[in-house]
């Protein structure tokens, strides 16, 4: 068993109540164990970077959270209630989207219409043309295309709507998985930009996972690290040694 | 000339009765990726209904109507929610899907035939008469099962494209994952679907009784044109299903015409085996 190394007890995660607690939870696919005792905190209003290199479980980790996976033991807390076996779309109704590397868009549909079913629970159909003004805001691009079909869409473009439409379901806690993967430098920038906006302009909280690390270190406040299904170490994104974090990819 | 044009009137007139028909199973195919191997049956019984509320408790027509579609709908819920939905989440679903749809197909015709014997039935025509358009003869009948079919169809597309129960049908068959992250209840889209699916193949049924006739065992003839149809358009394709269902029904009376009844599915089955070696998904392929 590797030791958990918190240098924050005492710090940031015991002040106030956590918005998302995850708690040592276990998970497996098939016969597989991916997660392995995996405990993490976010505070409201934070945007938290997960590293770890390819295939070390953080995007199960972000699928257990949203309730796409289900962890075998442990208990998942958002704002102090169990979500841990509730199905997908109540998860979201209580205000956690999740953006999956994927994308998973509706490709025979068009932007306008992905983004409308971002809105799809009851509680977003209220804030919709907020929201969609919100969404134009930091992605003019997309208002340009709203009447598009999603598979004539470019990569960049793609990943912007899987964004949009993760936002369009009024959330408060935002899971971002791999947003930069497959982007060109520039749009690499968009997108951390956008992402900074959502946190900034809205106070929405953001898990994020990414292989970027510069980038996400740029904007993170606190960090974690994962590897073979373990959480390594936690830190302040100000106290963090880039080398010793890329050492662990090898 | 004139048998010409009066046969393709004949197919277009049965072609969209098969569209009628073909929809409900490639609605299902699409949102759930479950071939329902019962399909046939389903058709017969919303027609057995409405041939027992008329001939046998007098009821009027649209009432009737009204009352096989609700009932062809709950059944539809309740068959996905007791034994498709437990199915889909055990490992092997793609198959034991079609078995379990298969054998209750084969039950129900079972039960059909003790309840209603194996004779022949006939749900009245509409209306009677007919109407001469140039050289062409049609029964108003006809034109009325076409504009219900044509009328109907359009009501089922706007359904998908505006309300926000049959857009969530459409992500699902798009995305299962991208419908999750959005938080739309799968199990509830697809137990509606399967309801929907079911009333309208059911009121297929009750055409199709109108023009030709019911039996029990009528379904699987149904069935194998059905199938044939949507693999034509595309499984999952409402829109393939549709162009399927007119070209193969204008090839029908084409090929009833001139070469005689005997001919037709051969030749559906030489195109379709053609079609399907030069182009496996379909006309459309893919999704709603």
């Amino acid at each position: 068993m590797i030791e958990i190394e918190t240098q924050l007890q005492g710090q940031t995660v015991a002040k106030g109540k956590p918005m998302l607690a995850v708690e040592v939870i276990d998970g497996y696919y098939g016969e597989l164990h991916v997660l392995h005792q995996v405990s993490l905190r976010v505070q409201p209003g934070e945007i938290v970077a997960l590293f770890g290199p390819n295939g070390h479980g953080k995007s199960t980790l972000l699928k257990t959270i949203c309730g796409l996976h289900q962890a075998s033991s442990g208990a998942i807390l958002f704002g102090g209630q169990e979500i841990t076996r509730l199905p997908s779309h109540k998860i979201v109704e209580l205000g956690i989207s999740y953006i999956p590397e994927e994308r998973h868009l509706f490709t025979d549909m068009t932007v306008m219409e992905n983004l409308n079913m971002g809105a799809y629970n009851l509680r977003a159909r209220k804030s919709r043309n907020r929201n969609l003004e919100f969404v134009f805001s930091i992605f003019p691009r997309l208002a340009e295309r709203k009447e598009q079909m999603c598979s004539t869409l470019s990569g960049g473009e793609s990943r912007m709507v899987a964004i949009a439409r993760g936002l369009m379901s009024e959330p408060t806690l935002v899971l971002v998985d791999e947003p930069s993967i497959g982007l060109s430098p520039g749009l690499v920038a968009v997108v951390f930009e956008s992402i900074e906006k959502i946190n900034r302009e809205r106070g929405i909280t953001i898990l994020l996972v990414e292989q970027e690390i510069r980038h996400a270190l740029g904007m993170a406040q606190r960090i974690y690290l994962m590897k073979k299904g373990r959480i390594l170490f936690e830190r302040y994104a100000s106290q963090v040694d880039v080398a010793e974090i890329e050492k662990a990819y090898f | 000339m004139d048998s010409l044009l009066n046969a393709i009137a004949s197919g277009l007139i049965s072609g969209s009765l098969y569209a009628a028909m073909a929809l409900g199973l490639t609605i299902i195919y699409g949102v759930s990726r479950v071939f329902n191997f019962g399909h046939g049956i389903v058709a017969v019984m919303g027609g057995y209904f409405v041939w027992s509320l008329m001939q046998q408790a007098g009821v009027g027509l649209l009432p009737s109507i009204l009352v096989s579609l609700l009932v062809m709908y709950l059944i539809g819920f309740l068959v996905f929610r007791y034994s498709i939905n437990p199915l889909l989440k055990k490992p092997g679903w793609e198959i034991s899907t079609v078995l379990f749809m298969l054998g209750a197909g084969i039950l129900l015709e079972n039960v059909l035939l003790q309840v209603y014997g194996p004779r022949v039935k006939s749900i009245p025509l509409f209306v009677q008469g007919s109407v001469k358009m140039g050289p062409v003869q049609i029964n108003w009948h006809e034109l009325i099962l076409m504009g219900v079919v044509v009328i109907g169809i359009l009501a089922l597309n706007l359904f998908f494209k505006s309300t926000r129960t049959g857009q969530a049908m459409r992500s699902v068959s798009q995305s299962i994952p991208g419908a999750k992250v959005v938080g739309i209840d799968i199990e509830r889209i697809f137990g509606l679907t399967f309801g929907l699916a079911f009333a309208v193949t059911g009121f297929s049924g009750i055409l199709l009784g109108t023009k030709y006739y019911l039996n029990p065992h009528i379904g699987w003839e149904w069935m194998v044109k059905g199938f044939v149809i949507v693999a034509f358009g595309g499984l999952g394709s409402t829109l393939g299903a549709i162009y399927a269902a007119v070209i193969l029904g204008v090839v029908e009376a084409i090929a009833t015409l001139y070469l005689g009844a005997i001919w037709v599915w051969p030749i559906w089955f030489t195109m379709f085996l053609i079609l399907l070696l030069l182009r496996p998904q379909g006309i459309l392929g893919g999704r709603m």
